[in-house]
């Protein structure tokens, strides 16, 4: 143990990302068990209700309730200046986790006015995120992850707009909700608001992640500006049914993609660490990314049947899914040993258990990481395989491995600050002295 | 008045200071690492001058603090102050030659690698 080092200034305690992440890994395992239920129904149609519940048990409660953790952590670092309440982060928690779970209740069973409750605490708590998260990256900030950051936020408010809309629309039938139009919202949360985050954040990590520097960071600003473009041109392509507005913009997007691998691929050539159980998730990750490029690219351009097109683009939307879902699970492995690093420190432990300075590295064990990375990848893969061959019983077993790979690495996770905060209280504590083992031998007899 | 030898033995105590605070995701000290770029000592006043691997890296607010925290300990009568400094931008290549493994780490680096000697420190 040593002396306590001061808490900082900019990031939000601990609790306020960990609550985020803590509730992201219910949503992993509520998305394993939803699309399990719901294999049979993934198969035949993607607008089934319980489809329709697992999917946005993916969207908000997994994948948006991560990536918001992230970003509420990440955007003062990088900002440089913290978020403009802690209380407002707090509330923003609550709200965006009651909606993620009241919107496929909703959705699967009912009752229908949860739905549009489930809209406007959605549509309310943005606001006050976008409030919030433009403290850090308000006026000042500067840098590519920091712009990027800001399409991404306004992508955010855009598709819970579109979601709020398209909730009050199952009761006022305004439009009809035509396969487009889910695909428009779709592709705006999936690309616009959960991939340009993930994108724009890589470029500050994996520098650091892999000790890397490269002599020129163009594919990473190709990679963060044609998604940014090509996700604004093709929402209103896919939205209003102008193919010659959804191509140019798809072939945008898929520009930001190469160029998001290509980076990737950079910093992997310069790197100077070798390469450990994170990067396999990213890479595991990059192949899911590539695959839903691919599908899409035949959804688009195939003379298939309407079936065949909605069986490729939903089997691209999981891969989608699992793309971001692998980059989530496998950066919460470097994510949070960090939040829980500065919690240990601030609290006077200084020392790992083999007696050496604490490391990040200290707060998880490979094994149980390499298992999330199989499951997950495992999982990933056989849901995308499953919806393509409509396969129920594969799409299941994905979808319980994905559920698995939530509960390994809660636990993983979990389990390491744990370990070397007992291996600290061990530490410290005092040797027994001959004072506490004297005995009354002489009132006995 | 200007004391060379006491400025000198002040730097040295830093630096040593400074050994015990490490990056917690190389596992290297952070003089070893070269991201002290410059000690200065004007009587009880003690600037130091670091920089991080990258700006905006999760350990920016934690690292500086606890090198200040290191000084100040070393050195109790001083006013240690911080400053964060991203030029020239750090590289693997300031990173010195010494053993980081003295506490049992892996080898961290690519067979190959090249190393420097922080661009100040090296003969202290």
């Amino acid at each position: 143990m040593s002396a306590r080092p001061p808490m900082m200034g900019n990031v939000p305690p601990a609790s306020v990302p960990i609550a985020f992440f803590g509730a992201a890994a219910v949503g992993l395992v509520g998305f394993g068990m939803a699309a399990w239920l719901a294999a049979d129904k993934i198969v035949a149609s993607p607008i089934y209700p319980g489809t329709l519940s697992a999917v946005h048990v993916a969207m908000l409660a997994f994948l948006t309730v991560g990536v918001l953790g992230a970003l509420h952590q990440f955007a003062p670092v990088i900002g440089q200046r913290p978020l403009r309440s802690v209380a407002v982060a707090r509330v923003s928690c609550v709200g965006i986790v009651v909606t993620a779970w009241l919107l496929p209740t909703g959705f699967a069973h009912g009752p229908e006015d949860l739905v549009p409750l489930g809209g406007v605490i959605g549509a309310t708590t943005v606001v006050l995120i976008g409030w919030n998260l433009s403290g850090p990256l308000g006026r000042g900030a500067t840098g590519l992850p920091v712009w990027g950051l800001r399409c991404s936020v306004t992508f955010l408010i855009a598709t819970v707009t579109f979601g709020v809309v398209y909730a009050f629309n199952r009761q006022t039938a305004w439009f009809p909700l035509l396969p487009h139009r889910v695909l428009a919202h779709a592709h705006l949360g999936l690309l616009g608001w959960l991939g340009l985050t993930y994108v724009s954040v890589a470029e500050k990590l994996w520098p650091m992640f892999l000790l890397s520097h490269r002599p020129s960071d163009r594919s990473g600003h190709v990679g963060v500006w044609s998604l940014a473009a090509g996700v604004t041109v093709l929402t209103p392509g896919l939205l209003f049914g102008q193919p010659a507005v959804a191509w140019p913009g798809g072939v945008l997007v898929g520009v930001g993609v190469i160029a998001h691998i290509t980076s990737l691929a950079t910093y992997i050539r310069h790197r100077r660490r070798p390469l450990e159980v994170l990067h396999a998730f990213v890479l595991a990750s990059a192949g899911f990314l590539l695959t839903a490029g691919v599908l899409a690219a035949l959804a688009g351009a195939l003379d298939v049947t309407t079936v065949a097109r909605t069986r490729l683009v939903s089997a691209e939307v999981m891969a989608l899914t699992a793309w971001l879902g692998l980059a989530i699970v496998g950066h919460v492995h470097k994510i949070v040993p960090f939040i829980g690093y500065q919690v240990l420190r601030a609290d006077g432990v200084a020392t790992g258990p083999g007696g050496r300075p604490l490391l990040f590295s200290d707060l998880t064990s490979k094994r149980p990481a390499v298992a999330s990375l199989v499951c997950g990848t495992t999982g990933g893969a056989a849901m995308v395989i499953g919806i393509l061959t409509t396969s129920s019983a594969t799409v299941a077993t994905g979808a319980v491995l994905l559920s698995v790979t939530g509960v390994i690495t809660t636990l993983n996770l979990v389990a390491g600050p744990r370990r070397v905060r007992r291996h600290a209280r061990r530490a410290v504590a005092p040797l027994p002295t001959n004072s506490t083992t004297t005995t009354t031998v002489g009132a006995s007899t | 008045m200007m004391n060379p030898i006491a400025d000198t033995l002040v730097v040295a105590t830093t630096i040593e200071a400074l050994r015990s605070v490490y990056d917690p995701e190389l596992g290297i000290d952070v003089v070893a690492l070269g991201l002290i770029y410059d000690i200065d000592v004007d009587g009880d006043d003690i600037t130091i001058d670091m920089t991080l691997t990258t700006p905006g890296c999760p350990v920016s607010e934690q690292l500086p603090a606890e090198v200040s925290q290191a000084a100040s300990a070393a050195l109790p009568d001083a006013e240690v102050e911080v400053r964060i400094v991203w030029d020239p931008p750090w590289t693997p290549d300031r990173m010195s030659a010494e053993p980081y493994d003295e506490f049992g780490n892996p080898t961290f680096l690519l067979p190959g690698t090249q190393v420097g000697v922080p661009r100040r420190h090296a003969s202290s």
